[in-house]
């Protein structure tokens, strides 16, 4: 399994990976390139966020001012992230998780409410649409009230809770490209490396995160909430022979109203789930029971079923693991599908704790952060929009594919972006005037 | 939608009866049962006691101005509104989605009735008020357009 086709076996969850990234990417470039305007933007006034609180950029600016002013407003803005990274690290280990959990509904309502209504108005000004303020309202309050509860909602369709994340990521994303050139790239190099050390140093906030999650054995806090629901297809995950977990950070501290709505954290962990093929038997007991119990409220008992899902639980499952749990531990291959058991035993009221669905796991962070790119990509020209996208893209590739090597967690920000800044200044400085030099002199096309 | 959803599932099917240790019977029964699952996520889903207390929030919620958790909860308990005669689904949980189907069709009607008599109609129907009711004069006259 883990030799040769490393393609075959991880294929499902990079395309269920890929193709919520490029729908927030494409709508997210959609938005600014139809609503974006350059005089306007120009005269507008840039608001003060969390980003560029030390430099506020103006055109008349010298380069050298420019950049300074940028690595400062990047300097200020990582550590804040950190700190906030920090704090909730804090937070988690003196279990104050219900704070945590709030907070993240609370800030996951405001986000649809502030930052998505005027995204929302901005579009129906740029186009007119003749809607009266009435029903504006009315459907603003749905679907805020909507994304708000499909954050951490059992009784959201799956499918739902993704599209409110990328939803998400797409408001974000596009108030994050209303931030100065010079600062966006300077900001997204910062967080990409940020990304790296704080994921993968010894230390590192987002690593002590994922280490105290995984020793309570618990999702991860509040991050969770946030990107469960990201994987692409849940279906891509169960069935893949390769457990992975990708957790990301979204930024645990979006305050979101006009001001600072940036900090958050865009940070992705993406960690590996051990497999553990030889767990033990005791724990096969504990499963049949798990198993047999439900299917008996449900008045479907055959021994044989009991027999074929615990082999398709072994067949599809991922699961997280430091091994020690008793839930760990299936009979065939090794593995169980803890999504299924997990409702059942919380319906039986067993007390096992900890049966959670693990698949791919891709942070808000990530989304909003390639959507930035892509986005400060799409004011310059389409040409490099398309770069930056399959830059992003096969970094991203890049990064599922080191996952399935190194199994462990791992940043998916620092390849993806160092890759995509790389072609879109290669694009903008050397690619389009010879495509366009060529092209206007009639040698091409 | 919902059996597009199940396809992946059954073709899971399939691929576990390939495995020694289960046999032709079982297969045939459990696709069979398997099928009940309540929800359109099959069992990555609701389990049918849940699904009562979730089908019964969400329409409790959705008189609150809110009919877009009424579709949402129609769409997620699809199969269940689907086939009425069910043998494991709570009867109680049908009659909570047909009701939050009817509502949330009512509330469409009503709402987008409104909403394209105001489009259509314009100036010509409501005079003045037409322009001081759409939503691009009242953002320019609070001034919240905050993005771009």
């Amino acid at each position: 399994m883990d030799s040769g086709s490393v393609l075959e076996t991880i294929g499902q969850e990079i395309i269920g990976v890929m193709a919520p990234v490029s729908v927030c990417m494409l709508l997210v470039v959609l938005l600014v390139y139809t609503v974006y305007n350059p005089s306007s933007a120009a005269s507008a006034t840039t608001i003060r966020t969390a980003a560029n609180l030390v430099y506020m950029e103006s055109p008349t600016d010298s380069t050298v001012q420019k950049l300074e002013g940028a690595i400062l407003n990047a300097v200020v803005f990582v550590v804040i992230i950190t700190l906030v990274t920090f704090l909730l690290v804090l937070l988690y280990y003196y279990r104050f998780n219900n704070f945590l959990l709030y907070y993240t509904r609370f800030s996951v309502f405001m986000i649809f409410s502030a930052m998505g209504s005027s995204i929302l108005i901005s579009i129906v000004q740029r186009f007119n649409i003749p809607i009266d303020a009435a029903t504006f309202y009315i459907l603003l309050f749905n679907f805020t009230i909507l994304g708000t509860i499909s954050v951490f909602s059992d009784g959201i369709p799956i499918i739902v809770k993704q599209s409110t994340m990328v939803v998400l990521g797409i408001i974000v994303a596009a108030w994050f490209s209303r931030l100065p050139e010079w600062t966006t790239w300077i900001v997204l190099v910062a967080l990409a490396l940020y990304d790296l050390a704080a994921v993968l140093a010894p230390g590192g906030p987002l690593k002590l995160l994922v280490e105290l999650a995984s020793s309570r054995d618990e999702e991860l806090p509040a991050l969770v909430y946030e990107c469960r629901p990201n994987v692409g297809r849940n279906s891509g995950a169960r069935v893949s022979n390769l457990g992975f977990f990708v957790a990301a950070g979204v930024g645990m501290s979006s305050d979101s109203n006009s001001s600072n709505s940036d900090n958050r954290n865009g940070s992705v962990e993406l960690q590996n789930l051990l497999r553990n093929g030889d767990r033990g038997t005791a724990m096969e007991i504990l499963e049949g029971e798990d198993l047999v119990i439900p299917i008996d409220e449900d008045d479907r008992t055959s021994g044989s079923e009991i027999e074929e899902m615990r082999e398709e639980a072994g067949e599809m499952a991922p699961l997280m693991g430091d091994g020690d749990s008793i839930e760990r531990g299936s009979s065939n291959s090794g593995r169980v599908d803890n999504t299924r058991f997990s409702r059942r035993t919380e319906r039986e009221g067993i007390e096992m704790e900890d049966f959670n669905p693990r698949g791919i796991k891709l942070g808000m962070g990530d989304f909003i952060f390639y959507s930035v790119l892509v986005g400060r990509a799409a004011m310059y020209d389409l040409m490099t929009v398309y770069a930056c996208y399959l830059a992003i893209i096969s970094g991203l590739g890049c990064t599922l594919i080191l996952l399935a090597v190194c199994r462990q967690a791992l940043p998916a920000l620092p390849i993806s972006i160092t890759l995509g800044v790389i072609f879109y200044f290669l694009t903008r400085l050397f690619m389009e005037p010879f495509v366009v030099g060529a092209s206007t002199n009639l040698m091409m096309f | 939608m919902d059996d597009d959803s199940r396809v992946p599932l059954s073709n899971l099917h399939a691929a576990g009866n390939l495995l020694p240790t289960t046999g032709e019977a079982s297969s045939s029964t459990s696709r069979s049962v398997r099928t009940e699952w309540p929800t359109i996520d099959g069992p990555l889903g609701l389990s049918h006691e849940e699904s009562l207390t979730y089908a019964r929030r969400f329409f409790k919620l959705g008189f609150l101005c809110l009919p877009f958790l009424w579709a949402v909860s129609c769409f997620y308990f699809w199969p269940v509104l689907r086939n009425p005669r069910s043998q494991q689904s709570h009867p109680r949980l049908r009659r909570y989605l047909v009701g939050s189907a009817i509502g949330f069709f009512l509330f469409t009607t009503i709402l987008s009735s409104w909403a394209l008599t105001f489009a259509i109609g314009g100036e010509r129907l409501f005079g003045h008020v037409w322009g001081e009711l759409v939503m691009y004069n009242v953002a320019e006259k609070y001034g919240l357009a905050g993005w771009i």
